[in-house]
């Protein structure tokens, strides 16, 4: 019986978790750094406790036990993966809301995991531990420890194989601690579609259906979708099946995600396996009605999977675009500041993930990631229509951030009709222009409102700024 | 009715308009032409008839709007002809930014005052906001006590540098 769980994470998913959390009737504790100390996870946990490090293992576990929880949830990101964590939980007496140590630390390793799936009978992208034959380029080079990007690299020739390998073991090793990397069959023009995958302690398991990730960023998703435009219902069930074989292949218990990548002419391959909750889970839930979330601590509380595959479907369709603090025409540099402003889009079918309100600072220390943006509706036409409207409704200032970029990707004819594949912004260079007229109106409002006298600089921490469009001073209250 | 003259730069151009305004309304004319307004709220605004929303936020001469779901950045251009017709940035006058109550003077006549100094505490909406010197200079006027009630642009006071009166209109 799970009563009381400590929250390792910060930001959106932390908050998301606490609100399926608080609704099972489990208390919840907060950890946070000097920098987080009045982030709105903090604010919204029964409990909160400061810590020197989210990456800190042994601290987080000692903090757990302090505060009288009896489990830990990881979120995703930090020590979501780290299977030494996973352990350490589980000497300590506490549950570990994920999956087991050896699953982790068997599908963290890219090449092992590999290896695992080719033998359950999964189809896997062609891998070689030296240079592959010329016919086989390009090819790409990965890294054994990671994903995300890091310690990657596109080789055309194997003129440039030596640098290529040399210079991604270096990365990965900074990025990993692992400087080891493999060459990789280079699939052009991939999609990305994964499944998502619940399995209990007893053995069974189910798939929630895919969802489409190809529009990515260097090597980052930005914008996600269920169904997936690409696949048919064949393509469902046979990719679906395969989602199922590897869940089996390693008696996996918890959710986690099955990655693979579709070629234009439809065939797939498996990727990798993440074992966390995914940072796009939530269009699952709009389309499937479950709460992930739910699903986890169940599992993790030993209880049985409450569905059969056959008890699942999915309604309608859902897309998420992923806001972050970045500058998508200069090159997607972060950007930080206060939030001066934020206005939430509202209205049927949207929900918002988000980890930060006015006020919040975003500062270098994190991830860039500020929120995520969800809609449901009936069509893919209809989603694409309602995030478009989303995005137009959401303010945000202070901080500048991709919602214009979002909004411009989606609006074009090659995302509408759903030919998408991860070099699609590479593609389209068009979505990176910004129109550089100014209308009348918008020099009518700055020149009308609180511009009178220059604002004085915010001292350094100032938090809150309680203020209206008319102020140009620093409030407080009385 | 105040009116005041701003400068833009947009992209490498310099943009001047004027307003005149009273209570929210009034006219804006940028480069001969001339548009009536209407602000409706802290984020509506009705211009020749048609209806926005909008937010602004300001950040020395950077001014960051949001207008209609697009963000637009402005540059305030340098303010070097000392043309602007009653208040307008870098003068020697502090203005009430809301209608309200003076709670507090923190400068006198007379007091060395730095850029940026608070010089008053003022009170409305239950909320207490502070006015800050402009300029680096002398305090040369006061114009209202603590307890006086103040309307919305009347100068609290004027600030003088060495090199004499910034502000040249009213």
């Amino acid at each position: 019986m799970i009563r009381k769980v400590l929250i390792a994470n910060r930001g959106e998913i932390a908050l998301r978790i606490s609100c399926t959390l608080r609704e099972m009737g489990i208390q919840t504790v907060a950890v946070f750094t000097e920098p987080d100390e009045h982030a709105l996870h903090v604010q919204s946990a029964h409990e909160a406790r400061e810590i020197s490090s989210y990456l800190d293992a042994s601290e987080i576990v000692r903090t757990a036990k302090e505060s009288g929880a009896d489990a830990i949830h990881p979120g995703y990101g930090f020590l979501s993966e780290n299977a030494g964590f996973s352990e350490a939980c589980e000497v300590s007496g506490l549950v570990f809301i994920g999956p087991r140590a050896d699953t982790i630390r068997a599908m963290g390793d890219k090449l092992e995991s590999k290896r695992v799936m080719q033998q359950a009978g999964i189809p896997i992208v062609p891998v070689w531990n030296g240079s592959p034959p010329r016919s086989e380029f390009p090819v790409l080079v990965k890294a054994v420890g990671g994903g995300g990007g890091k310690g990657m690299r596109l080789v055309q020739n194997v003129a440039e194989l030596q640098d290529a390998l040399a210079s991604a073991s270096r990365e990965a090793s900074a990025a990993f601690g692992d400087h080891h990397v493999f060459v990789e069959k280079y699939i052009r023009q991939p999609r990305h579609i994964e499944f998502q995958i619940l399995g209990d302690a007893h053995g069974n398991a189910i798939h929630a259906f895919e969802r489409e990730c190809s529009i990515q960023r260097r090597h980052q998703k930005i914008i996600e979708e269920t169904p997936s435009p690409a696949v048919t219902p064949e393509l469902r069930i046979q990719m679906g099946s395969a989602a199922l074989a590897a869940a089996r292949a390693v008696k996996y218990r918890g959710a986690g995600t099955v990655e693979f990548i579709v070629d234009p002419s439809g065939k797939f391959y498996f990727l990798e396996m993440n074992t966390r909750l995914q940072v796009e889970h939530p269009i699952t839930e709009m389309t499937t009605g479950l709460d992930l979330v739910r699903e986890q601590v169940l599992i993790a509380s030993g209880e049985k999977l409450n569905y059969a595959q056959s008890d699942l479907y999915q309604t309608g369709h859902a897309l998420e675009c992923r806001i972050y603090a970045e500058v998508p025409e200069e090159n997607f540099r972060p950007d930080t500041g206060v939030i001066e402003v934020f206005e939430r889009p509202s209205g049927p079918g949207i929900r918002l993930d988000t980890g930060v309100g006015r006020g919040s600072v975003v500062s270098y220390h994190f991830d860039p990631l500020l929120a995520k943006l969800i809609v449901w509706a009936p069509s893919r036409r209809a989603a694409i229509d309602r995030m478009k409207r989303a995005l137009e409704d959401f303010v945000l200032l202070g901080v500048r951030n991709n919602i214009e970029f979002l909004r411009r990707v989606i609006s074009t004819d090659d995302f509408g009709s759903g030919k998408l594949d991860t070099t699609f912004l590479d593609r389209h260079g068009e979505v990176f222009n910004v129109p550089n007229e100014v209308p009348v109106e918008a020099l009518l409002v700055a020149s009308t409102v609180g511009a009178v006298y220059d604002r004085p600089d915010r001292p350094a921490g100032h938090r809150l700024p309680v203020q209206d469009v008319w102020d140009s001073g620093n409030w407080r209250n009385s | 009715m105040t009116a005041r003259e701003l400068h833009w730069r947009v992209g490498d151009q310099e943009i001047t308009c004027r307003i005149e305004e009273s209570k929210g309304s009034g006219t804006f004319h940028l480069a001969g032409t001339t548009v009536p307004f209407r602000l409706l709220d802290s984020s509506h605004i009705e211009v020749s008839g048609t209806r926005h929303r909008f937010f602004v936020i300001h950040n020395r001469d950077l001014s960051t709007v949001w207008l209609d779901g697009r963000t637009y950045f402005l540059q305030r251009a340098t303010r070097s002809t000392g043309t602007e017709i009653k208040a307008g940035t870098g003068t020697g006058e502090v203005r009430a930014l809301m209608p309200g109550k003076l709670l507090r003077l923190t400068a006198n006549t007379g007091d060395i005052v730095t850029e940026k100094q608070m010089i008053a505490i003022m009170e409305s909406m239950k909320m207490e906001s502070a006015l800050f010197a402009p300029i680096a200079g002398r305090v040369v006027d006061v114009r209202f006590k603590p307890g006086d009630v103040v309307e919305m642009g009347d100068i609290v006071m004027v600030i003088e540098t060495d090199q004499g009166v910034r502000h040249l209109g009213t």
